[in-house]
């Protein structure tokens, strides 16, 4: 039973899809059906809104998530009309999505429900701080690596990530781009007083400065940094940026000629938004980026179908991927 | 309507947002609640103010109770209406009805174990009862298996066929599909059941948002010190009358606000004083204060007796007048006007306007002022006008603020010190001269030496004359 001892250490798990498709839900209802055993009390929920219509798309099915009796699960007033088991409403939240409230409920047959959760990166923590109390031992947040979503996986303790073909036909270039997204993750945390600081920022960019002490640069955002050049650099090398990072910036960056002195620091790995290319030519040249919040990746699974129809060789991609990586790879179709 | 009285009454949104209300329909009631003018009403209210105020001296800890229940309701109007009106409720409907029954239940325990019934609560035990089948008491809520034996069957067979492995999708499919029969039918009978007890939780909904405003009300006036005003036939007086909103902005600035007396008959009365003397201030108290008493709050003064009124008209010119492409002299006269056309209507009215004719020249607008008092003189309207003009008709009543009558010393009184050197009390002023302060004030503002100079020697000059 590969990663499940992993699982108990931890008290919040997400579990995010690199693309639409990469198996993102079968690897949630494996972990679901494993952890069925235990005796813990698991919650279950997703980011944001998107639910069903993804798939719509390339009209695949989108399983939906299988429950079993005992498991809370949250989503939204619409979802939860459509849910496919019996369960028991414990509580529901004063504020909306646009899918109506979120409900949470207790199972108390087998069944199927689709999925919805809050939206924003508070809200989830508050409603994982929630669960907590209601005796929950265990939330999995069914995740999104969208740039749309405002909400990110990385505010729970621990991951799953999910690729497949549906990333890159090309071995290569799947393996090259899961590559990135696990480095991203792997980004280093900073250290424990400047977080509590830091997480209290919500806009612009601010430097820390050479004694620890954060001070607004007065840039606003990082788009804007053509026009406000000469700023940036006013207390020093070290910067938090608490919106996304382009590629322009870090292009930016990069061509400094105190470039190995330059330590940046994100808000948590989804919002580094630079070509893979940039990123790593940041880092050769001394570049550093750290994050607030970092989450522990447990392990990769892998969807070698693409929704299309393509099929990579299993062991040829899991093998090449295993290689690169530091956290168990699995094939998702033969766990 | 509070609602639409509070958007344009200085110091009333201020007092709105320090309400410490816990459940949402607490705000809603209080917006939708009507200005009181019968004196029944008006002393219920203030009664039952009156009494949580002393609960909170002696039961502290009651009430904070009561109030960590109330917030824990969520506002169901939708859903009761929705029962009233015989419609089927989903399940999360029927969930928030539950709790809020619950609560409801819990919040008429406290009243009753600490004696202090504010407002009667509708009992809803038979609600609960039915949707609390298993009695638990516990906030949570579904179909329960003990609402129907063929419910409880249906769901054991489809519990049953999904742990077999051979059955089929299709036919737990099937299964499920029965069950959401049984379940919805189920729902419309209970919902039928709850139905009777609408109208009780359409109470209890109305009496919780109530006594939360009572608590916030009486919990607030026990903070700002307010007091209880008392119904008057005739005058309105109040001793130690402040203006909550400007005290709280000055204590921010570790000032005093000086709290003034003040008493209005059933006639004209006419305010003068120098520039910052706090003319303006007292006609938005005395809007205030009429308001508040008239909702049924507590009035911020040290005593109070106020008459009622069937409306209050004031005028301060903060309206924007570029707005609707008028002048602020056009803007003022067509609002002063139907002011005087509505008295005429409704003589139980209480008139303030600030300032009357002050953009136009001093021997027209004088005429103006005098026309105005005269005509609310004749009527016996209840009003304030405050004004700079000299020459005003013997015959109106007219209070002065005491102004920059204190003892200076060596002090050097700047703008922004100027505020512990002016007396804000007012005087019976029987002379129809108006204090001439406006240069000693403007100096003191810091302004253009030259302006006052110059003004100076145009008054020299004139009195030679």
């Amino acid at each position: 039973m590969p990663f499940l001892n992993d699982i108990a250490n931890y008290r919040s798990l997400s579990i995010v899809g690199l693309e639409k498709n990469t198996g993102k839900t079968e690897c949630l209802n494996y972990v679901l059906s494993r952890l069925r055993g235990s005796h813990k009390q698991i919650a279950l929920t997703s980011i944001g809104i998107d639910g069903e219509n993804r798939d719509q798309v390339t009209k695949t099915n989108k399983p939906e998530i299988e429950l079993s009796e005992g498991m809370i699960f949250v989503t939204s007033e619409l979802h939860y009309r459509q849910r496919k088991l019996v369960s028991e409403i414990i509580d529901v939240s004063t504020q909306s999505t646009s899918l109506g409230r979120l409900v949470s409920a207790k199972a108390l047959s087998r069944g199927k429900v689709l999925l919805s959760g809050p939206v924003s990166n508070h809200s989830i923590k508050e409603l994982i701080a929630d669960l907590k109390n209601k005796g929950v031992e265990l939330t999995i947040v069914d995740g999104a690596l969208s740039r749309k979503s405002i909400g990110s996986p990385a505010v729970t303790e621990a991951m799953i990530l999910a690729t497949g073909a549906a990333l890159s036909a090309n071995i290569t270039q799947l393996v090259y781009k899961t590559k990135y997204v696990y480095d991203l993750i792997r980004l280093q945390e900073i250290e424990m007083n400047l977080k509590t600081q830091l997480s209290q920022v919500d806009n612009g960019i601010w430097a820390i400065d050479s004694e620890g002490n954060i001070k607004d640069t007065g840039i606003t955002s990082v788009l804007l940094i053509q026009k406000d050049k000469d700023k940036l650099f006013q207390y020093g090398n070290r910067f938090f940026v608490s919106g996304a990072v382009t590629d322009q910036f870090l292009e930016f960056l990069k061509n400094q000629k105190q470039i190995s002195e330059i330590n940046l620091i994100v808000r948590d790995f989804t919002k580094v938004f630079a070509k893979p290319e940039t990123y790593y030519a940041f880092v050769k040249r001394g570049g550093s980026i750290q994050v607030l919040n970092k989450t522990n990746l447990i392990a990769i699974c892998i969807n070698p179908v693409s929704p299309d129809g393509y099929r990579l060789n299993s062991e040829e991609l899991k093998s090449a991927l295993q290689e690169k990586v530091n956290v168990p790879v699995y094939d998702i179709k033969k766990l | 309507m509070f609602r639409e009285v509070v958007a344009h009454t200085s110091g009333l949104q201020f007092l709105m947002e320090d309400l410490d209300l816990r459940s949402p329909m607490g705000r809603r009631y209080l917006l939708d609640s009507k200005m009181m003018s019968c004196e029944k009403e008006i002393t219920a209210e203030l009664n039952l103010v009156d009494r949580v105020v002393k609960a909170l001296e002696w039961h502290s800890d009651l009430i904070a109770k009561i109030q960590n229940k109330l917030a824990h309701l969520r506002d169901i109007s939708g859903s009761v209406n929705n029962l009233i009106g015989n419609l089927v409720l989903d399940d999360v409907e029927l969930f928030e009805i539950k709790v809020f029954a619950l609560v409801a239940q819990e919040i008429a325990a406290l009243q009753k174990e600490g004696n202090s019934i504010f407002l009667k609560i509708p009992d809803l035990s038979p609600l609960v009862r039915l949707l609390d089948p298993q009695n638990t008491k516990i906030p949570s809520f579904y179909i329960y298996d003990n609402y129907s034996k063929e419910l409880a069957e249906a769901r054991i067979e489809l519990k049953r066929s999904k742990s077999k492995n051979g059955e089929s999708d299709e036919d737990i499919e099937a299964l499920f599909a029965k069950m959401q029969g049984i379940e919805a039918k189920v729902r419309e009978e209970l919902c039928t059941k709850i139905s009777v007890h609408g109208t009780d939780l359409a109470n209890a909904l109305q009496q919780l948002a109530h006594l939360d405003l009572l608590i916030a009300k009486a919990a607030q006036a026990k903070k700002l010190q307010f007091s209880k005003g008392e119904i008057s036939k005739d005058k309105t007086s109040y001793r130690g009358v402040f203006h909550p909103m400007i005290k709280h902005d000055l204590a921010v600035q570790s000032k005093e606000y000086q709290a003034v007396d003040i008493e209005l008959e059933q006639s004209v009365c006419i305010i003068t004083g120098a520039n910052m003397a706090g003319k303006t201030v007292v006609l938005k108290t005395l809007a205030l204060c009429q308001y508040l008493f008239q909702f049924g709050f507590f009035v911020p003064a040290a005593f109070a007796q106020i008459s009622i009124v069937d409306k209050v008209l004031i005028s301060v010119g903060d309206e924007q007048s570029e707005m609707n492409g008028l002048s602020s002299f056009a803007s003022e006269m067509l609002k002063v006007s139907s002011m005087v056309k509505e008295s005429k209507n409704q003589k139980n009215v209480l008139v303030l306007i600030d300032e009357l004719a002050r953009t136009t020249n001093p021997v027209e607008g004088l005429a103006i002022v005098n026309a105005v008092a005269d005509i609310f003189y004749d009527a016996k309207v209840k009003s304030v006008i405050t004004t700079h003009y000299s020459g005003l008709k013997s015959k109106f009543r007219k209070l002065r603020v005491k102004g920059l009558d204190k003892d200076l010393g060596a002090n050097v009184i700047t703008h922004k010190n100027i505020n512990s050197y002016m007396d804000y009390s007012l005087v019976e002023d029987f002379e129809g001269e108006v204090p001439h302060e406006a240069l000693r004030i403007a100096s003191l503002l810091g302004i253009d030496k030259e302006i006052i100079e110059r003004a100076q020697d145009q008054l020299a000059s004139k009195n030679k004359f």
